[in-house]
């Protein structure tokens, strides 16, 4: 026991310098995103988009991880939930954030131009109009606000009382919500990304849009758990276990994130009908195969061989490269399914792309690190905490845990 | 003449699995190599207690898995494209995407076979006899008894110095067993 030496005897990680980081990038990044919009209003309408869809990843993703916390009754990510819960609340930032393309949509959609109008949008019309498209903005941004924000509310509310009521509370929103959760986040890739080719056809791309994103953002939860353990603020909350476990949950996405990606193209390839295999032979043009090779062998393959050893899910030297590599790859996956409308001959990076990115970043850091500094780090009196430290709860009697689940 | 029977080594019995874990942790910290802790049921920290590495399981699942995906790709080919073309929809006689499914079962399955062989090979398993099982107190680890064994064919083993090593562990009840 006495071999494991503890990080928290170690000098806090001093991030003052970084302080005005997220200003930076959105002071900068704005500029040039700006400056994009008046010179290149298309490029700038696709750029957006990826960088959106990048960011609501995050957003989701953390949404997840709060509604399954509560659906398994988890123990081990007490400690974490409060910060994930923050990423979840960042949904009506996004919102505003999609303003820009409310505006652009019939820019960068091309089944919203009459005059492109065929077959195939006319067979779909019922469910890809304008009317519908528009208003489905407005309804899957209000579901993901309240859903957040209720679960945030109940458990910042049990911070005061400490009430298991509170527990319940969220177990409810979040039975609910995952049905919810998953109608929306399906909504959202089919109409923000899928639509940009309405001829094609995959039942697979919600869940693909789904795995791709809850692996970012477990990718994000753990370098986040660790600075914010270096840092301070979780310094006595999070163990070896909060790490481990997180980096299991990574690995297994990245493994479901290639069986759905896989699954996709197989059908496709196997079927080999015109109006389902062109999307991918769009995406065999030029460089774009580059990026088809790179999302098998750096989403998959890379991180698949370094994860499949237990100890390199605790090793910090692995998991922070692996981190930056996940931001990289899922980057690529979203150009890969974006890009190739704007440009069909290969992979371009826009100085627009890095301009909106930069932007969303400072953003959405600067909102996150506000609501993190406002509220207390983790949650303070889950009736759940004492076990994620270890400490052996003893089981209720059967009497009072009747009374508390108000049964019999 | 009947031989001397050969110790196999020396048997503490306690009654809760605290006093075993630090038992344990002394075992560990005098640098025994052959030595066991028998327990009715996983006792979390057992493993660090007694310095275990991370098993060597993995090594013949990834093994295992390896062969597998190799051994289903080749099958595919050697099947479909090379013995017996069989043109299937204008598509290529062999293709990586459609000989996926069937190696990936075969990874599935070889890494099972590498996990359960290795298991058993790393556990010298069968085997059909173990001098342990003959000692009469032994018998109540599967009940609520924790024992710790330590093997005379360690190097640090000798009779006096580990039985007090065991006994100021705390063990109640120390013997020693016969081959």
């Amino acid at each position: 026991m006495s071999s494991h030496s503890s990080p928290a005897t170690s000098a806090p990680l001093d991030l003052s310098r970084w302080r005005n980081l997220p200003l930076i990038l959105m002071g900068a990044g704005g500029l040039l995103a700006l400056i994009g919009a008046f010179v290149n209003t298309k490029q700038f309408g696709y750029s957006w988009l990826q960088a959106f869809m990048f960011f609501l990843s995050l957003s989701l993703g953390a949404l997840f991880l709060v509604i399954i916390h509560h659906l398994f009754d988890a123990v081990w990510s007490v400690p974490i939930r409060r910060f994930v819960e923050h990423i979840a609340c960042l949904a009506p930032v996004l919102f505003l954030l999609f303003i820009p393309l409310l505006i652009l949509a019939p820019t960068i959609y091309p089944w919203m131009d009459p005059a492109k109008a065929d077959h195939a949008l006319h067979a779909k019309h019922a469910y890809l109009n304008k009317g519908f498209w528009y208003a489905r903005v407005f309804i899957v941004f209000g579901i993901w606000t309240w859903l957040s924000f209720s679960l945030r509310k109940w458990s910042l509310r049990q911070d005061q009382s400490g009430a298991a009521q509170c527990t319940y509370a969220m177990r409810k929103y979040a039975a609910g919500g995952v049905f919810l959760f998953a109608v929306t986040l399906t909504l959202a890739a089919v109409d923000w990304v899928k639509s940009l080719e309405h001829q094609w056809f995959s039942t697979m791309y919600g869940v693909y849009y789904f795995a791709a994103s809850v692996w970012t953002t477990l990718a994000t939860v753990y370098v986040l758990t660790l600075v914010l353990k270096r840092a301070g603020p979780l310094r006595d909350v999070v163990r070896e276990r909060q790490f481990h476990d997180i980096g299991v949950l990574f690995f297994a996405f990245t493994v479901f994130y290639a069986y759905i990606h896989f699954s996709q193209y197989f059908l496709i390839w196997n079927a080999a009908l015109p109006e389902e295999t062109f999307w991918y032979i769009k995406r065999e043009t030029g460089s774009w195969w580059d990026i088809g090779m790179l999302l098998i062998f750096g989403h998959f393959a890379l991180p698949f061989l370094t994860l499949l050893r237990i100890d390199a899910k605790l090793n910090f030297a692995v998991m922070i490269p692996m981190f930056v590599w996940a931001w990289l790859m899922h980057f690529c996956d979203l150009s890969y399914n974006i890009m190739p409308i704007p440009h069909p001959n290969g992979f371009v990076l826009h100085w627009i792309d890095i301009g909106c990115f930069a932007f969303m970043l400072g953003v959405l850091a600067k909102v996150f690190l506000k609501s993190f500094a406002a509220h207390p780090p983790y949650p303070q009196k889950d009736p759940r905490f004492a076990e994620a430290m270890g400490v052996y709860v003893p089981p209720a009697t059967s009497g009072q845990a009747a009374m508390a689940h108000g049964k019999h | 003449m009947a031989e001397t029977p050969k110790p196999y080594g020396i048997v503490a019995e306690f009654d809760n699995p605290a006093d075993t874990m630090h038992a344990a942790e002394r075992v560990r910290d005098k640098g025994f190599r052959k030595w066991d802790v028998f327990t009715p049921y996983p006792v979390h920290g057992m493993d660090q207690a007694m310095g275990m590495k991370n098993s060597k399981v993995g090594w013949f699942t990834f093994i295992g898995g390896v062969t597998g995906y190799i051994t289903g790709m080749l099958m595919i080919w050697f099947m479909n494209a090379f013995d017996y073309a069989i043109p299937v929809g204008g598509k290529p006689m062999f293709s990586p995407i459609y000989a996926f499914p069937p190696s990936y079962e075969l990874t599935i399955l070889f890494g099972a076979f590498g996990s359960l062989g290795g298991m058993l090979f790393l556990n010298r398993l069968p085997r059909l006899h173990h001098p342990l099982l003959k000692n009469r107190r032994f018998t109540q680890v599967t009940h609520d008894k924790f024992f710790v064994v330590i093997e005379a064919s360690d190097p640090n083993y000798s009779e006096t110095e580990t039985r007090n090593l065991l006994e100021s562990a705390g063990s109640k009840h120390i013997e020693v067993v016969e081959e």
